[in-house]
């Protein structure tokens, strides 16, 4: 029961007209992920629009089922309406969590940039104990992390500071400049995917540059902190701003957290300079694949003989610019790679390590896993960490960010001088 | 098959559903006959508003009275049917301070509780409120469900021992010398008449009354008078809201479970079944209304209806307005020297119970009996069962998943179960009486997407008797539907209702049904 009287910001209330602009069409109840796997959520359309009718805002709530929810944001993709769908199940949670009070983990879980860099430094400790069982029996029991989910292991150098300490780039960039917001996920999780992303922008001529960053906040938004939300958007623009108004673009590599900096920050949380700052921020791949397009890049890639199972985050899905990832990896020769015929991963960032959820999350990613079977794929490649968490965890299978593989067929670059 | 009992009652509304009860609970026998189904007339088409009297305070006091003391009874025997919302008499600049001094004072003298609010109190209350309003009264003004009221006390005077027959229309009297000695009736659906005689006739078909009392070349002296409404998609307010001002069309906004109504218009009429809905009243009340409420303008209304009030007329005034909301009771051996025959009129939703209550007394009176009305008293059998907004979505939350049910109406969540329910009481004759007695098509699509869900049950219903077919009871539907969308298809309703045309057009192939042009979208687009 903690923070039961915070003050509510007004980008968590509810506008008062949300439900009027459905027109029924049930589209988004077709492709949500969770209401195929369970009764027990009524799906986006009753969820959102239709159980909007039945809430007064002098009552409490008492729709539990909104938790359910895992944000993917897919109903959003499919309403020929304009239904703000996901927004508003986002808010209708808030406000749910805000009266039943948060649990303890959702706060330990939505705050891991507090304590990701600490637990890098002490990664030697830190990722054995997460493998525990016994720790794991106790994250069970009282934090209620599912102990039948891996908990990914931190790396010991971050990516930032693997950043600045590596020996200056040599000159030769043909490109221009080019900011990159990795993530934290990237930073102490997966280093190597940021280490891909700089040496593939740097292979097509573009200097790489390290702006400030914090956590975009996706994951604060998720629990309904709003104001955790806000502050670190608001954090994440100043620093970023003043960048692309020197003219320089941001890219990312996770689409989650393109989503949150690209839409969500001026569409959910209304902060200022967030529309100004969206026009400049690409994901990784679609800015190369723009490149590409106009033939300012010529990337040669070696042929590489793997079967690849490719699968688009619902976060990419849900930004509408395509699958630049799959066209790029089309460039490279030998490269068999087929899109994964499947919704949603069903990991939801944080969602199903949470005990109530891992049940459904492992539903909805069975299909996902059969769907992947089907290819029977050396690797499987993805844009989201979660998604390739997730894809690891029910597979077994080698699972990579595009940037990784790319990286690897890049051509040695030819010496000069 | 002929009939005999001691009462007969013409007319399912408020009152005669409310008579019915009435002498059940006085261990009187009654049977009660209705043209169509309960709450077909004007009470099951105003504005569900439970007034605190109020409303009637300054120019109708004996009115504002009876409010007073049957809204006290009502929350006491029906708190199902009942939202204690409160309510608001809000000042807008041009309105001024001029009425509601005297508004003030008249509700006092009625003994109805006011509260004074500056205008940031009542924007605290109801942030809707146009902001520029200059004060506000609060008054214990409230929402009521029509249909459930009704329903419930002909369910309770049934289990009582009285007799209903729906869809069955008076055609006559049985005479007895210059006395009426009970009705001629025929079974609309059936098709079959037959007799019920009885010691006394109570003629309580409202607005009907007088189109009855011709079959005894008898007539009163009343005024029909057509109210216009609008229900708008979500809840706009959590009171009723209402203008400080001396009554007037347009200047009440009630809510009611997921909407809120917005009336009325007041206009003169002739016939009985003038339920049409004008395109000028539509802009009038969304106008006026928005005055009130600014947001209003562009809200989504998902309906609109109608319903003619009975006013009993004495004197000569053109103001309907003016006319008492009061009621009469008319024997008629008094008043044309025929025996038999009583004529109850007049009067609100809210004053039901008490008409009841005076008619039976007058009853009892004549037949020299001694039995106290206990309807203050004795709470309906629903009374209890949660019914708010929030036990609904919990229901829906445990019940229906835990049973892996279906729902059949997603924009009011009515389950199966509930529908089977009422099915299986056993009443059910159309899929109207169904409408009636759940929530079904009350909601968003209005039956759009949800009534052809419940032709499978219907049509099992129907082959029992041998009678007609879903595609006829679909289009019956689809005509009354239409007459209550038509006057508010604009933006996300149109839109809506495009798609909802192309799922009976397109899946169920309604248009080849017919033919010239009868087809109901076609018709009103001419």
């Amino acid at each position: 029961m903690i923070n039961k009287c915070e003050k509510i910001p007004d980008e968590a209330r509810m506008p008062p007209r949300f439900a009027d602009a459905c027109v029924r069409c049930a589209n988004c109840m077709a492709v949500c992920p969770v209401s195929r796997v369970t009764p027990t959520f009524p799906g986006p359309k009753q969820a959102g629009p239709g159980a909007q009718r039945f809430r007064l805002p002098s009552e409490a709530s008492v729709d539990d089922w909104i938790t359910l929810c895992t944000g993917c944001k897919l109903c959003d993709t499919v309403c020929p309406s304009g239904v703000p769908i996901s927004r508003m199940n986002l808010l209708a949670k808030a406000k749910y969590l805000r009266e039943q009070g948060r649990k303890p983990r959702d706060w330990v879980l939505a705050r891991s940039d507090l304590y990701g860099e600490s637990a890098s430094r002490l990664a030697t400790v830190v990722n054995p104990l997460m493998k525990n069982t016994v720790i794991r029996k106790i994250l069970d029991s009282v934090l209620e992390i599912d102990a039948r989910r891996e908990l990914p292991s931190y790396e010991r150098q971050t990516f930032h500071r693997w950043f600045r300490a590596r020996p200056v780039a040599a000159g030769g960039f043909t490109q221009g400049r080019v900011a990159y917001f990795h993530g934290c996920f990237v930073d102490t999780n997966e280093t190597d995917v940021g280490k891909a992303v700089v040496a593939l922008l740097e292979s097509q001529g573009l200097e790489v540059a390290l702006p400030p960053q914090n956590c975009c906040g996706l994951p604060r938004l998720g629990i309904g902190d709003f104001r955790g939300a806000r502050e670190m958007g608001a954090r994440n623009i100043a620093s970023l701003l003043p960048v692309v108004r020197d003219g320089v673009d941001v890219v990312f590599s996770s689409t989650s957290c393109g989503m949150m900096l690209r839409h969500d920050y001026s569409q959910i949380l209304g902060l200022a300079g967030a529309e100004e700052l969206a026009e400049h921020l690409f994901d990784v791949s679609e800015y190369l694949l723009s490149l590409y397009d106009d033939k300012k890049i010529t990337p040669a890639f070696l042929p590489v003989k793997v079967k690849a199972a490719y699968f688009a985050p619902c976060h990419l899905r849900a930004m509408n610019i395509g699958l630049p990832a799959l066209e790029l990896l089309g460039l490279v020769p030998g490269l068999d790679v087929q899109s994964v015929d499947a919704d949603c991963c069903g990991l939801g960032g944080l969602y199903g390590f949470k005990k109530e959820n891992c049940a459904v999350a492992e539903a909805i990613g069975g299909d996902l896993a059969k769907a992947v079977a089907r290819i029977k794929p050396d690797i499987v490649i993805t844009d989201c960490e979660g998604c390739r968490m997730q894809i690891r965890h029910l597979t077994g299978l080698k699972v990579v960010h595009p940037v990784q593989l790319l990286r690897d067929s890049l051509k040695p670059l030819p010496v000069t001088g | 098959m002929d009939y005999k009992t001691e009462v007969v009652i013409i007319g399912g509304g408020a009152t005669g559903a409310g008579i019915a009860r009435d002498l059940a609970l006085r261990g009187i026998p009654s049977i009660l006959v209705e043209r169509g189904d309960f709450t077909s007339g004007a009470s099951g088409r105003n504005q569900g508003l439970l007034h605190s009297g109020a409303r009637y305070a300054v120019y109708d006091p004996e009115a504002a009275r009876e409010c007073v003391a049957e809204n006290r009874i009502l929350r006491h025997i029906a708190p199902h049917c009942i939202e204690p919302t409160g309510g608001l008499f809000v000042s807008l600049p041009e309105d001024g301070f001029e009425f509601r001094g005297e508004f003030i004072r008249a509700c006092e003298n009625a003994g109805i509780e006011t509260v004074s609010l500056s205008p940031r109190e009542a924007l605290a209350l109801e942030p809707g409120i146009n902001p520029l309003l200059i004060g506000a009264v609060q008054v214990p003004d409230g929402a009521i469900d029509p249909f459930t009221l009704v329903v419930e006390n002909i369910r309770d005077a049934e289990s009582r021992g009285a007799v209903v027959f729906t869809h069955t229309e008076a055609t006559g009297f049985l005479r007895d010398g210059d006395g009426v000695a009970g009705v001629v009736v025929r079974d609309l659906l059936e098709k079959k008449e037959f007799t019920i005689s009885a010691s006394w006739v109570i003629n309580a078909a409202g607005a009907w009354a007088n189109r009855i009392l011709a079959l005894a070349g008898l007539s009163i002296p009343m005024s029909l008078s057509k109210g216009s409404m609008l229900i708008t998609n979500t809840r706009l307010s959590q009171r009723v809201l209402n203008r400080c001002r001396p009554p007037a069309s347009g200047d009440i906004i009630v809510p009611n479970s997921t909407v809120s109504i917005l009336g009325t218009t007041s206009l003169r009429v002739d016939a009985v079944e003038s339920f049409e809905v004008l395109p000028e009243e539509a802009a009038f009340l969304v106008y006026e209304l928005s005055l009130l409420v600014p947001e209003i303008k562009s809200e989504r209304f998902i309906r609109a209806y109608a319903g003619v009030r009975p006013l009993i007329r004495s004197g000569e005034t053109d103001d309907d307005r003016s006319l008492s909301r009061g009621f009469s009771l008319i024997d008629h051996q008094k008043e044309n020297g025929i025996s038999g025959l009583v004529t109850i009129a007049g009067g609100k939703l809210i004053t039901c119970r008490l008409m009841a209550e005076k008619t039976v007394d007058f009853l009892c009176e004549k037949m020299g009996l001694r039995a106290p009305c206990t309807t203050a008293e004795q709470r309906l059998p629903g009374a209890g069962i949660g019914r708010s907004l929030q036990d609904r979505l919990l229901h829906m939350r445990r019940e229906i998943p835990a049973a892996r049910q279906e729902i059949l109406c997603d924009c009011e969540l009515v389950p199966r179960d509930e529908v089977e329910a009422v099915l299986k009481e056993g009443k059910v004759r159309e899929l109207r009486d169904i409408l009636h007695r759940t929530r079904i098509a009350k909601g968003t699509c209005q039956g759009g997407f949800c009534v052809y869900r419940l032709l499978g049950m219907l049509n099992e219903l129907r082959r029992e008797r041998n009678r007609g077919d879903s595609n006829e009871i679909l289009m019956d539907f689809l005509e009354e539907r239409w007459r209550g969308i038509r006057p508010i298809l604009w933006g996300t309703a149109l839109k809506e209702e495009e798609l909802i045309e192309s799922i009976y057009k397109g899946l169920f192939n309604l248009s080849g049904e017919l033919s010239g042009g009868q087809e109901a979208g076609e018709r009103g687009r001419r």
